[in-house]
């Protein structure tokens, strides 16, 4: 049985904005074991982002706990957060947050700054993921002069650079073009089948949750009791359920059999 | 991929931006770095005026002591010396109509009782004049004003020897001997300006003579008198006048004997002005009052000086505080969300707080640079820009013209001390971090959470 690494009970959030209390997450029960590639979906202002800020402890719940390898990172105070957040956390964004002014391969070092690699490490280290993700001819090119997938691809690598417990994706594939979007999820899966990266990916897009291993479902701040299984696939992840012929990511139908993927 | 590269690159990223600022900070330290030494030039200045006239009132005083026995005789309207009816001289030694003796009245001057010598000179301008312009406080003017002043005296080796009638600050070749003829001593000035030196010959009123000396004035400035000394019997013949005299120095027996031989020359012949030491110490009273007054308004400039001063200092560091504050800040809230994802990547408050302070000092240090820069270029600008000037213009003492005006703003030169100019460096680069300070704390305290949802 898989190793449990993230677990929140009674999870909740208030706001409190002009007078009005708003609950954005109520009791919400999560279970995330090793190696696991979750999607959350959700309407917007269902909570999904709030619940993402909780586990990758940008932001303190009002009530429950959140348990990262059997730690209540709760109970940690404000001042000492940057520790779980550089070591045990990874986090993408849905714009990337390069910074503009390094270069790729300097992107993907800087959560490796303050930890005990030497310089040379850290190099060999965002050497090693820029060829995981596939740049590694563009390690010295400024955000400025990669395409939105290969910024996003930078992130993706600067979110593993201190080989973290979990991944947090915010909306990873809100910014890319159809095409990127499906290259970008099938990295993302790859690193979890490949790498056994532990991945929790925020969406609205049914079809990019749907590669995640497990969909959860997140409304009004609940999280839904129902749970689907996702296709989990890496590289036959574009493959027709039907026929298994390959597809490509913005069909919607098959083009050998014709059916509706 | 050190904190400081990356505040290096971001301080290069934005280079208009940081130019400016560079430039305003810059401008804040090079008025730093230039206020103090302009204050300690003009204190300089000041000290340098004050033991001008301290010299030449202790020189005067030398003089009047040394010549208690002295009578002076002149006609009325002799060269060079004013007395004290004397006030209303033209500066510079303007040419003035010369009115001369004759010199049969020396022996009977020499004939009143308790007289001991009578030394002749003849005073007259040369028949050259030139043009030049003076600057002063007041405004630029030009006169007109001989190329120099002959002397001619009596070199008898007695009053040579006795009295002071012959300058004594030979800088080059030989003073003048007893019957020496066709021959001149010139100052300094008078070789500067017709580029001469000793063995020379020049040309005064058509005749040739040679230089065999050369002598230092003994009053400082740029429009003192041009003097050349010569036998007086070669001074008559050239200048027309044989047999005339324009000045007589009687020399008494005794002090007591002044006052007496001084009442028979004035009653005897009119168109003599006489001084003795009295006039010279009522003289050197009234130039006493004139210099402490002068003095007076400059340690008044002085202060007024260091209040100015003070005061743009003051506002040169708040400017340069303020500057780097607003700049910082709005790059705090610039570069919110890039302080939200460092955070959320791990990055803790020092890391963050730090890399937007050495940001600051990195544009202060730059700033510093470039200010020492403008500065060492600038700085007598500036000076003069911002701080009174210590220029007071002189008068003539009765030894020769005195400018002491001219002295001063000659000495007034800022030179920038190169450990105020570290401590400015040091007091910018403080600055820099007291000014980023806030700035850094507020980034570094700000939300991660929130920080990420700024757009």
């Amino acid at each position: 049985m898989s190793e449990l690494i993230l677990k929140t009970e009674e999870l909740g959030k208030v706001f409190k904005m002009g007078g009005r209390t708003i609950r954005a997450l109520h009791e919400v029960n999560l279970q995330i074991k090793k190696g696991d590639f979750i999607s959350i979906m959700g309407p917007s202002g269902s909570g999904k982002t709030t619940l993402l800020n909780m586990l990758g402890c940008l932001d303190k719940p009002t009530k429950g706990k959140v348990a990262l390898d059997g730690k209540d990172v709760t109970k940690v105070s404000e001042k000492n957060l940057y520790k779980i957040r550089r070591h045990k956390v990874g986090f993408i964004f849905q714009t990337f947050n390069l910074m503009p002014y390094l270069n790729a391969i300097e992107n993907v070092e800087l959560p490796m700054e303050g930890t005990k690699r030497s310089r040379d490490e850290k190099k060999q280290r965002a050497r090693e993921l820029l060829k995981l993700v596939g740049l590694s001819e563009r390690e010295d090119h400024r955000p400025h002069r990669l395409s939105a997938g290969e910024q996003q691809r930078v992130a993706i690598a600067r979110a593993l650079a201190n080989n973290p417990s979990i991944v947090l994706a915010d909306e990873p594939t809100g910014n890319l073009d159809v095409k990127t979007k499906y290259e970008v999820v099938r990295l993302l899966g790859k690193l979890n089948t490949e790498q056994g990266t532990t991945i929790i990916m925020v969406t609205h897009d049914s079809q990019i949750a749907a590669h995640a291993g497990r969909m959860l479902f997140l409304n009004d701040g609940k999280l839904l009791a129902k749970e689907k299984q996702g296709t989990h696939l890496a590289k036959d992840a574009l493959k027709c359920p039907n026929c298994g012929r390959e597809t490509q990511p913005d069909d919607t139908f098959c083009p050998r059999c014709g059916k509706q993927l | 991929m050190g904190t400081l590269t990356r505040a290096i690159r971001n301080v290069s990223r934005r280079k208009a931006r940081t130019l400016l600022v560079v430039i305003a900070l810059g401008f804040s330290m090079a008025i730093m770095i230039s206020i103090p030494p302009g204050i300690v030039a003009n204190q300089e200045s000041t000290q340098s005026l004050t033991e001008n006239y301290n010299n030449t009132l202790t020189n005067m005083q030398e003089e009047i002591n040394k010549t208690a026995t002295l009578i002076e005789c002149r006609t009325s309207s002799g060269q060079g010396f004013p007395s004290g009816d004397r006030q209303g001289m033209p500066p510079f030694g303007s040419q003035q109509e010369a009115v001369y003796v004759n010199e049969t009245v020396v022996d009977e001057i020499r004939s009143i009782e308790g007289v001991k010598d009578v030394v002749e000179f003849l005073e007259a301008s040369s028949n050259e004049t030139t043009s030049e312009t003076i600057s002063t406080p007041r405004g630029d003017f030009t006169v007109s004003r001989p190329i120099c002043t002959i002397t001619g005296v009596s070199l008898n080796s007695s009053f040579i020897e006795n009295y002071s009638i012959l300058p004594t600050e030979i800088t080059s070749g030989r003073n003048l001997h007893e019957a020496d003829s066709g021959v001149v001593l010139v100052s300094s000035n008078l070789t500067s300006y017709l580029g001469i030196e000793v063995d020379d010959e020049v040309e005064i009123y058509g005749e040739s003579f040679t230089v065999v000396g050369i002598f230092e004035p003994t009053s400082q400035g740029r429009f003192e008198t041009r003097i050349a000394y010569m036998n007086i019997s070669d001074a008559q013949r050239i200048t027309g006048n044989v047999g005339n005299v324009s000045r007589l120095d009687v020399y008494a027996e005794s002090a007591s004997d002044v006052d007496g031989i001084a009442d028979v020359i004035e009653a005897t012949y009119t168109d003599l002005y006489v001084t003795t030491y009295k006039d010279r110490l009522a003289n050197l009273e009234r130039m006493q009052e004139m210099y402490t007054e002068t003095l007076s308004n400059a340690q008044s400039t002085i202060a007024q000086t260091q209040t100015t001063a003070t005061q743009a200092i003051i506002i040169a560091i708040a400017a340069t505080s303020l500057i780097v504050l607003f700049v910082m800040l709005y790059t705090v809230r610039e570069r919110t969300k890039e302080i939200g994802t460092l955070k959320a990547i791990g990055f803790s408050n020092w890391n963050v707080m730090s890399q937007f302070m050495l940001e600051g000092i990195l544009i202060s240090l730059v700033a510093a640079a470039v200010g020492i820069a403008i500065g060492s270029v600038a700085a007598p600008t500036l000076t003069s820009l911002l701080l009174p000037h210590v220029s007071i213009f002189g008068t003539r003492s009765f030894l020769g013209p005195v400018n002491p005006g001219a002295t001063a703003s000659q000495a007034a030169t800022v030179t920038l001390d190169p450990q105020w100019m570290l401590l400015a460096f040091g007091i910018a680069v403080l600055l820099g971090a007291l000014g980023s300070l806030y700035p850094a704390w507020r980034a570094s305290r700000t939300s991660p959470m929130e920080a990420l949802k700024y757009e």
